[in-house]
């Protein structure tokens, strides 16, 4: 059949297209889904990333709007909305300009025709200006805007002013040269300086109460009326109630401020205080939260002041807590933000936008008007400077996370309240004025901590096991040991971590000694066994000196771990004894112990309790990976140094640790990256209390259980959330480092291994 | 080992060194404190686990205060040990009593001086209902259609029985119309909203059908409310440890079981019955009873759609590394990064998908297909099918690693032998290296199956809830949804252990969850292990 056939196809050699089709095909689609994958993996690095740059923007500022308004703006004041701010000079009438089409409106206040108004200041919050008058009576305007809306969908603003009744002063005589205005909502706080006709001046505080009436507001009434001139130590130069009518301070010439507390019993003077030496002061304001102020010196000279309880001090007194960039010498303009603790300064054509947690300028250069006057808006949206002759300018401020910035985050920050410079996390408060405080250290402190104890427990038993299972093991146990620690590996962490905050946790509350006793018998009796066994006859030793010391040393341990276990108590009645202060009772229990002998508190759910469960975790981790590095010695020189006359243990101590050393230092480092991004574990057993300190008996709170717990509840897209992201980039980075570095070292000890 | 021994065999009589010996104990002592941790653990969930099942006998106690004397059922719990003020030591037992309806803490420490005299009467009864849980009770009679049987007559528990089986069917057809034909009313009343706001349909036609829905709901009230009144005349009586009446509608109560009187057989049944109920119900009481199901179903759906999206990209990445990459420094840095990606904290992945996978692509996909439903998000949320992508991602390294290792594995020469034969490329690809690696590759994905399904940490950023009313797949159209938030068995513990009002009363049913999380991904875990020793033979059989 073969020869007769016809000639051969003469293709027949040729490979066929479908198959050829495919094999490009599929080349190319696997080209494509491999480098899909990796650029996939490496998105993440991108996607993170993007989550987190926003948080290093400094602020942006747009000058939207320049215009004129015709008069020397001393008052400079602006609706909700930023659209139509109004100027007032102390005159009669008030002058609002609307920013899209430049109309010019001016509000005559029909109250004021026949007064003369001396002084004035403006409050933002409350949208209300302070007046103090010729015949000496003190009063306030408030500006009110109403929005309306047209059918067609369009809307105006109308602006309105109304006077607030006059009240009399009683003390001093002559006209009110200075006043300031603070309004609680149930209450008021006037403080207005009269100049008598010889010169001296008078400066009196005022306290009104509203009466609330069933309907619309309440009457004003005054309470009380202090003259406070005697207290003071010069003429006063500057006098600021706070807007929400708490406190008042007088700035008076030779450079000292005077805290005076307005509080239910009345007006006392609290403290005195220099901010700037002998320099007298030419700005005092409250920040947003009325806990802070920011003082600035006729030099420029600039200085944030908090109240805060000193250390050992009850009362909440003014310090200093920043000093801020100093200003060129000249007229000085200020604003604080409404929203959040962003002011804006500066003098001459400088302006500054700065965050007052941090004190860092989010924003500052050069204008093209020399203001004298400035304000933000009550959204923080935009802000707008005048100058003296009536330029004004409107700026949008774009700056979404005024807080962020690398101070903040690593840097020890002075917070409203503290007494000094901390690290602290505290993402989230009760109140609007709340101050966030995103200092990372104190939970990358507590990821270590964490870690260090993890480790503390796993590295001697993780390697001490390598070691014998990679020297001394028989192979046919070393098959069941193996695959138990992986196993060991994969248990979910989630069932560790209940295990150690609701079963271990409050079993060994009760028994410290107990597992102080056990930690420290342990070793030893296993030490013990073996320098009583290389002392038996050989006969014996031969029984299970071969890899089988376990079998030997398993009923030693349980007994030790037995006797440890009731020793314990004995231990404690020996040496921890808590006596109490009152009764000098002794009571042998040592979690007053503790307390009392170290200072440091003792917690149920404590680094001990972490640390020993951390071990089911991080022990599987790094044994089999040392275990691999041991056992990769290569043959050939464990044999010639038993050949040399070294025991089984100069083989290992001489021979396999020195060759396997970087293979065992890698896996210290993949271990430590482990316990490091461990989240349910310390999410469960920690307490999650962001504290810093290396106690044992108490938590930490570690950045992975951070960011499971908050970021369920971080708004997308604020700051709070962007940080729980720059807490994740910090945790990637850390292990990111850790494991190249381990990975690199395992691939060189790889090829050390190869050559030998 | 091996070869060593035979070293110092000859010598062994002579007289051996003891240098470092007690050292060679301590790392004995390293091992086995190791395995012995781990072993301990499994045994330690797997006992309490069973344990949470176990119907114990109930004890009748008699307790001594201060001043009074009292009475009261229920089973102990645990023991602890409690240090006074004075430093005294008390051993303290805990008792669950059940009877919610009666007393507000379920679970009481006693001092054991104050436990007078404890008894184990044969008549008390185990009674399960829907709410206020468990009840120990002394049963009285039983009340079905009229008929009063009192306790003790030989019809009184084949009574109870045909009342709570007729209890059992009537409710379930109960779910079975609120969930099912209610529900399918109040979505069609839903869409039929919608389509009138976007003017599909004509208001006219609109009003007709609805007012032929609002029939339907109006009838099957009126069945509901009869089938209800129904169950309401049987009832079953009886009488708290300290006399107090109890009554027990068929409508909550759910079983019953004499566990002081049944034997051994009857209390493993007994078990077996309570284990079945874990796995098919749903929870009740906050979590703290039923069963699991919803977080068994979530967990296996989860995992099942996180292999399939992983494993094939997972391999091809790896054939292309192994197979058409050139092999140089940049695949070695690739590999590298791959390798480091697999110690990367889960969490942190859990932050990548939250704000790739949720809010990006899912934000993304309500704009563009979702958009009348704004701003209530569709896929904008957290949700299964995210949940399973992020974790996607976090085995992608296992998968890769291992399929890597597998490919590796396969002999040149088998190769070359393929090549040599005329066949291409992929063809050798697809023929030979494939399945010759095939055991390597299963191996990772069971790998990563058993990493997935334990893990919690970053399923807390993207879906998990501790309570879904619905599962990710049911029989209302279109069947799957996998923008649907689920339950987690890891979770499921999180949620039990830490969340839960009553951390006491949900102790049984963590060390269950516990238990049932454990046996999956260690079952998981030797299925691989298994599978990579056979594998090792046949290599060991076929390289050349």
């Amino acid at each position: 059949m073969l020869d007769k056939q016809t000639t051969p196809d003469p293709n027949r050699f040729n490979v066929s297209r479908a198959t050829l089709w495919l094999d490009r095909a599929m080349g190319w689609i696997i080209r494509a889904g491999g480098i899909a994958v990796i650029l996939a993996v490496f998105g993440i690095f991108y996607f993170i990333g993007k989550e987190v740059v926003p948080l290093f923007h400094d602020a942006k500022i747009n000058n939207v709007a320049s215009f004129s308004n015709g008069i020397e703006s001393r008052v400079l004041g602006v609706d909700e909305w930023g659209e139509m701010p109004f100027f007032y000079d102390g005159g009669k009438s008030l002058i609002f300009i609307n920013v899209a089409d430049g109309k010019r409106e001016v509000l005559d206040v029909s109250g004021l025709t026949d007064l003369t108004v001396r002084s004035f200041a403006y409050d933002p919050v409350h949208r209300r200006i302070a007046l103090g008058l010729e015949d000496g009576r003190v009063g306030a305007m408030v500006i009110n805007y109403e929005r309306k809306f047209a059918p067609d969908g369009s809307s105006s603003i109308a602006p309105s002013a109304e006077l607030e009744p006059w009240q009399e002063l009683s003390h001093g005589s002559g006209p009110v040269v200075a006043v300031s205005h603070g309004d609680s909502g149930d209450g008021r706080v006037i403080v207005a300086q009269r100049q008598a006709a010889d010169g001296s001046s008078q400066v009196s505080i005022l306290k009104l109460a509203m009466k609330r009436g069933l309907i619309g507001k309440g009457k004003l009434s005054l309470v009380a009326e202090v003259d406070v001139t005697s207290q003071l130590s010069a003429p006063s130069s500057l006098l600021r109630a706070s807007s929400n009518a708490s406190m008042v301070l007088i700035a008076t010439t030779d450079g000292k401020v005077h805290y005076f507390l307005a509080d239910g019993d009345g007006v006392s003077k609290r403290q005195v205080f220099q901010p700037h030496g002998e320099l007298a002061l030419r700005q005092l304001d409250f920040l947003f939260g009325g806990v802070s102020l920011v003082a600035t010196s006729e030099n420029g000279d600039q200085a944030q002041w908090s109240l805060f309880r000193p250390e050992n001090q009850g009362e909440r007194l003014f310090g200093e807590t920043k000093k801020l960039p100093a200003l060129e010498k000249g007229e000085i303009f200020f604003a604080a933000s409404q929203r959040n603790r962003t002011f804006l300064t500066g003098s001459n054509k400088k302006l500054a936008i700065i965050h007052s947690t941090s004190g860092v300028a989010r924003w500052a250069g050069t204008l093209d008007i020399a203001p004298t006057t400035a304000v933000i808006d009550a959204k923080g949206e935009h802000f707008f400077v005048a100058d003296a002759a009536g330029a004004v300018r409107k700026f949008a401020i774009h700056d979404p996370h005024p807080e962020a910035g690398w101070r903040a985050f690593f840097g020890k920050v002075w917070y409203e309240g503290g007494s000094k410079p901390v690290y602290q996390w505290q993402s989230t408060g009760g109140t609007d004025d709340f101050e966030p405080k995103l200092s990372l250290i104190p939970l990358i402190y507590g990821s270590l901590k964490g870690t260090a104890y993890a480790l503390l427990f796993s590295v001697p038993v993780a390697l001490l096991a390598a070691i014998f299972s990679a020297a001394f093991l028989p192979l046919e146990i070393k098959r069941v040991v193996k695959p138990v620690m992986e196993i060991m590996s994969s248990l979910p962490s989630v069932v560790l971590g209940f295990l150690a905050g609701l079963w271990l946790a409050p079993i060994w509350e009760m028994r410290v000694p107990s597992v102080l006793m056990i930690t420290i018998m342990l070793p030893i009796s296993a030490l013990a066994m073996g320098y009583i066994g290389c002392r038996l006859p050989p006969a014996v030793r031969n029984r299970f000196e071969n890899g089988r010391e376990w079998l030997v040393v398993l009923p030693v341990m349980a007994l030790f771990a037995w006797l440890g276990w009731h020793l314990g108590p004995l231990l404690e009645r020996w040496l921890f004894i808590y006596r109490d202060p009152t009764t000098q009772q002794a009571i042998a229990d040592f979690r007053l112990w503790w307390p009392q002998f170290t200072g440091t508190p003792f917690e149920q759910r404590n680094s001990l309790v972490l640390g020993f469960m951390m071990g089911f975790a991080v022990i599987p981790v790094i044994f089999t990976i040392a275990e691999d590095a041991l056992s990769n010695v290569p043959k050939s020189l464990t044999a010639a140094a038993a050949a040399l006359g070294a025991n089984r243990w100069q083989v290992v101590r001489t021979v396999m640790l020195p060759v396997a050393s970087s293979g065992i230092f890698s896996a210290l480092m993949i271990g430590f990256g482990r316990a490091v991004g461990e989240t349910m574990i310390m999410v469960m057993a920690t307490g999650n209390t962001p504290v810093m300190d290396w106690n044992i008996f108490n938590g930490m709170r570690t950045l992975s259980a951070n960011i499971a717990v908050e970021l369920p509840e971080a708004p997308v897209g604020s700051t709070h959330y962007r940080t729980l992201f720059l807490g994740a980039v910090v945790l990637f980075a850390m292990t990111f480092f850790m494991n190249t570095l381990a990975e690199i070292l395992r691939q060189r000890l790889r090829e050390r291994n190869k050559i030998v | 080992m091996s070869e060593k021994s035979t070293i110092s065999q000859p010598f062994a009589t002579t007289g051996r060194s003891r240098k470092g010996e007690p050292w060679v104990w301590l790392t004995a002592a390293g091992l086995t404190f190791g395995v012995l941790m781990a072993l301990g653990l499994f045994i330690l969930i797997c006992v309490k686990g069973v344990a949470s099942f176990w119907p114990q006998r109930i004890e009748l106690l008699e307790i001594k205060g201060d001043t009074t004397r009292q009475i009261a059922a229920g089973i102990p719990s645990q023991e602890r040990l409690r240090k006074d003020a004075q430093g005294v030591e008390h051993e303290e037992l805990q008792f669950f009593h059940g009877n919610r309806d009666l007393q507000a803490e379920a679970f009481r420490y006693y001092d054991r001086s104050q436990i007078v005299r404890s008894t184990q009467p044969q008549e008390m009864w185990w009674v399960e209902r829907s709410e206020n849980g468990t009840a120990f009770i002394f049963p009285k009679q039983v009340e079905s259609d009229g008929k009063t049987i009192q306790a003790g007559d030989p019809a009184f528990e084949p009574t109870l029985d045909r009342v709570l089986k007729k209890g059992r069917e009537v409710r379930s057809r109960l779910r079975q119309i609120e969930r099912k034909e209610i529900g399918a009313i109040s979505r069609e009343m839903e869409a039929l909203n919608r389509a009138e706001r976007s003017r599909e349909v004509a208001p006219g036609l609109a009003a007709e059908r609805r007012a032929t829905l609002q029939q339907e709901f109006e009838r099957l009230q009126k069945e509901t409310a009869e089938m209800r009144a129904e169950l309401a005349k049987s009832r079953l009586l009886g009488s708290s440890a300290d006399g107090r009446e109890m009554v027990f509608p068929v409508e909550t109560l759910l079983n019953y079981f004499p566990s002081n009187r049944a034997g051994f057989f009857e209390r493993v049944a007994e078990m077996v019955r309570r284990m079945s109920n874990f796995l098919t119900e749903d929870p009740r009481q906050a979590n703290t009873e039923g069963g699991v199901f919803p977080a068994i179903f979530g967990t296996v759906i989860m995992t099942l759609v996180m292999s399939l999206m992983v494993t094939p990209f997972g391999v091809i990445a790896a054939i292309y590394l192994r197979e058409y990459a050139t092999q140089g420094m940049l695949v070695q840095l690739v590999r590298i990064c791959v390798n480091n990606l697999a110690g990367v904290p889960s969490i942190v992945f859990g932050v990548f998908g939250l704000a790739f996978f949720v809010y990006f692509v899912g934000g993304g996909l309500d704009q563009w297909l979702f958009a009348d439903k704004l701003p209530t998000p569709t896929y904008g949320t957290p949700g299964i099918l995210w949940a399973s992508l992020t974790l996607a991602l976090l085995t992608l390294p296992v998968i890769i690693v291992a399929t890597e290792e597998a490919l590796s594995a396969v002999p040149r020469g088998v190769r070359e032998a393929a090549l040599a034969c005329g066949a291409s490329k992929w063809q050798m690809i697809q023929r030979v290296v494939l399945p010759a690696s095939m055991p390597g590759i299963l191996t990772g994905v069971i790998l990563a199956m058993a990493r997935g399904a334990g893990e919690v940490a970053p399923l807390m950023l993207v879906g998990v809830v501790k309570l879904a009313p619905s599962l990710p797949v049911d029989g209302i159209a279109p069947f799957i949804h996998p923008e649907r938030k689920f339950m987690h068995l890891g979770f499921h513990i999180y949620d039990l252990g830490f969340q839960s009002p009553d951390a006491e009363a949900a102790k049984p049913a963590v060390f269950a969850t516990a238990m049932l999380l454990i046996i999956i991904v260690v079952a998981l875990n030797l299925t691989a292990i298994l599978i990579r020793n056979r594998l090792k033979k046949r290599f060991a059989v076929s390289s050349f």
